[in-house]
């Protein structure tokens, strides 16, 4: 059946014809045969039984008068019949009383059991037996046997017969079914043809088929299709026009935008290029400027102390606080230049990476600045170890715990460090209950040279907070600061665990200690 | 072993030796040959007229069939007993009728009444004289004698290589208006188509 799928329209009906034709032919042949076999036997049966008959009839007075030879010369005449093969008279007695056998047949054999009257098929032998009645008395019995070579001969020729008959018809029926499947095949070929023109893009191409059956009807379907396809396609393609060409502007157009963007964004680095030398070079310009201009006013100091001691006697009260102030302002612009020195410093200079436990630290950083006695510095928590940099993180504790101390304007003054984890990072605050700032100068206390009280009234550089923030940030936290003018303030610090925390929270003996 | 089994085939023979002595092996198949050429004769309708009446088998003269009849007695054919008459040799019957001619032909009527008419070997000299006087009633003769059909018996018994063998005159059985089947004729030993003798006829 499979086969039969893959096969063509032709070939299938060809082959379901004479299939068919073949199937038809096969019953009809085995009909006959079956039929001729039962004929055959009958008439076998009733010519043996004639047979019988007549040798009966013939052989009564023989039988009756004890004649052997006349008995066997009449079974004699069986020899015209030569597919009997054996034949016996037997008396009322029991005793075998003639025998004929074929020429060819071996004279050994044992004559079959006698039976009743009747025949018996076996042993490829149809066997007829036949009482001998003379004036109503049984004075013996007749057996004849025949071989079936009739039977099979005939049997042999209508089987033949069948077969050629078959082959025949098989031709015939090959010769025929390939005339009329055209019929049939032709229109679906032809429409086939036509579905695979229509299928290569040929929409105006159209299938002529005459036939008024189903066929016909396909066909015309078939055809009204292709027009509406072919309708639709023609719609369908200026759609796509029109849309192609409405994508090809707006790809334009983001070719354009792209073109630009590239030129900007090369315009950008080029910016960031010449923004990364200029900076470089304020770096170095800071280190150097601070760095020279250091030598000079070390000059101009080590002068002050000698004009204030050399002359001493000669210069009055006012000029002696004169050359204070001097010496005084020269220190401080040294301080101013050592802070530069250090801001620029920030960033430029890499120190190694160390393990650090800031509670041990910031304890130490509490020890060097030696608070007043009116001012108590608390750790509220414990503080976590971080990888860093030790004098930056020395810088942001220092300067912010100084700038505590320093502007602390309270009797008992409290400052309280602490420190809260949040996802990600670490959020440090140092509090205090000082002098407190003005929200409007929360951004301005972190530029540089930025002081709120004059330099008078506090020794300050204005280089730390805006260290302490370049630090911070150099470590991509933030920095910020909560205040309320009288109350005091917070400043708030962030590190990213991620680039300083320590895997091991339990850290050991690498631990450096300040000094 | 063998004297044994002889022995007691001897005994178990003996009585029936001795009950058939006056029959002899050839006369019981004899015996059984008439019965069957009763069925392969037919006699003309005026014989066979009454179908109640039996099929008469006469031997005459001494019989040396003893009771070879016997087993045979009970048997039908063609639909009708079978008897068998005896009657006294021809010179008796010519004797015990004296001079009496009606008596003597009631005592031939008899005779061609038969249908078959065995005549004995004793009866040799008289042979012809009862052939002619049955030859034209039907009687189916039947003899062991030599010249028996010469003499225009129909029949003729004889034994060859031990066994029995017939020869049948057709002329006389024609005269006779016996139809006797070909079947028969076919077995017979010689069939004679000559015609009986001069003096027979007379």
């Amino acid at each position: 059946m499979s086969k039969l799928r893959t096969m063509t329209i032709r070939h299938k009906l060809i082959s379901i014809i004479m299939l068919t034709c073949i199937a038809a032919l096969l019953l009809v042949g085995a009909a006959f045969i079956v039929w001729q076999w039962t004929n055959l036997r009958l008439a076998m049966v009733k010519s043996l039984s004639i047979h019988a008959e007549i040798i009966a009839e013939n052989c009564k007075a023989a039988l009756a008068f004890e004649d052997v030879k006349d008995a066997e010369e009449t079974l004699k005449a069986l020899h015209v019949e030569p597919s009997i093969v054996f034949a016996c008279i037997r008396s009322s007695s029991g005793k075998d009383f003639a025998h004929y056998y074929r020429y060819d047949v071996d004279k050994s054999i044992h004559p079959p059991e006698f039976q009743q009257e009747g025949y018996v098929f076996g042993d490829g032998y149809l066997t007829v037996f036949k009482d001998i009645v003379l004036d109503g008395e049984v004075i013996g019995a007749l057996c004849l046997r025949s071989d079936l070579y009739p039977l099979y001969v005939r049997l042999k020729l209508s089987t033949g017969i069948i077969i050629a008959v078959l082959l025949l018809a098989s031709l015939v029926a090959y010769f025929v079914s390939s005339r009329l499947q055209k019929v049939i095949s032709g229109p679906i070929l032809r429409l086939a043809e036509g579905a695979a023109r229509i299928g290569e893009g040929k929409l105006n191409h159209r299938v002529k088929i005459r036939s008024k059956d189903e066929l016909g009807h396909l066909a015309q379907s078939f055809n009204d299709m292709a027009g509406k396809l072919k309708e639709s396609y023609a719609s369908l393609e200026k759609k796509v026009q029109e849309r192609t060409s409405e994508l090809s502007s707006a790809n334009e157009k983001l070719e354009v935008e792209i073109v630009e963007r590239k030129q900007a964004e090369e315009r950008q680095a080029q910016l960031l290029e010449e923004i990364e030398s200029i900076n470089q070079e304020l770096k170095d310009f800071a280190y150097i400027i601070s760095h020279d201009l250091k030598a000079p006013l070390r000059g101009i100091k080590t002068l002050v102390d000698w004009i204030t001691t050399d002359y001493a006697d000669k210069l009055d009260e006012e000029g002696g606080e004169q050359m204070n102030l001097l010496s005084g302002r020269v220190d401080r612009m040294h301080n101013l230049i050592d802070g530069v020195l250090e801001y620029s410093r920030v960033g430029r200079v890499k120190e190694k990476m160390v393990q650090i436990n800031l509670d041990e630290l910031v304890r130490e950083i509490i020890d060097s600045i030696a608070p007043r006695e009116n001012i108590e510095i608390t750790v509220e928590n414990e503080l976590p170890v971080v990888v860093c940099e030790q004098t930056r993180i020395i810088q942001v504790f220092q300067n912010l715990l100084s700038n505590a101390v320093k502007y602390m304007d309270k009797p008992q003054g409290q400052v309280r460090i602490g420190c809260v984890e949040e996802d990600g990072f670490w959020k440090f605050s140092v509090a205090d209950n000082g002098p407190g700032i003005e929200e409007k100068y929360f951004e301005k206390i972190f530029q540089m040279f930025q002081t709120l009280s004059p330099r008078d009234e506090f020794e300050s550089t204005g280089v730390g907070l805006s260290m302490v923030k370049k630090i911070v940030e150099l470590y991509g936290g933030k920095i910020w600061v909560e205040s309320e003018p009288g109350k005091g303030s917070t400043f708030f610090f962030t590190l990213s665990k991620q680039e300083m925390g320590v895997k091991d929270a339990k850290y050991e003996a690498n631990i450096v200690s300040r000094r | 072993m063998v004297v044994l089994a002889l022995a007691l085939t001897v005994a178990l023979i003996a009585p029936q030796a001795l009950a058939d002595s006056s029959s002899s092996r050839e006369y019981q198949i004899k015996a059984a040959f008439l019965y069957n050429f009763i069925k392969f004769v037919d006699w003309p309708e005026e014989k066979m007229a009454d179908s109640n009446e039996p099929i008469i088998i006469g031997i005459i003269g001494k019989s040396p069939f003893g009771n070879a009849f016997e087993p045979l007695k009970a048997k039908k054919i063609k639909g009708r007993s079978v008897v068998v008459k005896r009657f006294k040799g021809f010179e008796k019957l010519k004797k015990s009728s004296g001079k009496n001619e009606t008596e003597l032909g009631r005592k031939i009527e008899a005779l061609r009444k038969c249908h078959l008419l065995f005549i004995c070997s004793s009866e040799k000299k008289n042979l012809k004289e009862i052939i002619n006087s049955v030859k034209d009633h039907s009687v189916l003769t039947i003899d062991g004698m030599e010249g028996f059909l010469e003499a225009g018996g129909i029949i003729k018994f004889l034994v060859e290589e031990k066994k029995i063998h017939f020869e049948i005159n057709v002329t006389a059985s024609k005269r006779a208006k016996l139809k006797i089947r070909s079947q028969l004729l076919r077995l017979a030993k010689k069939v004679v188509k000559e015609k009986p003798s001069k003096e027979a006829k007379s």
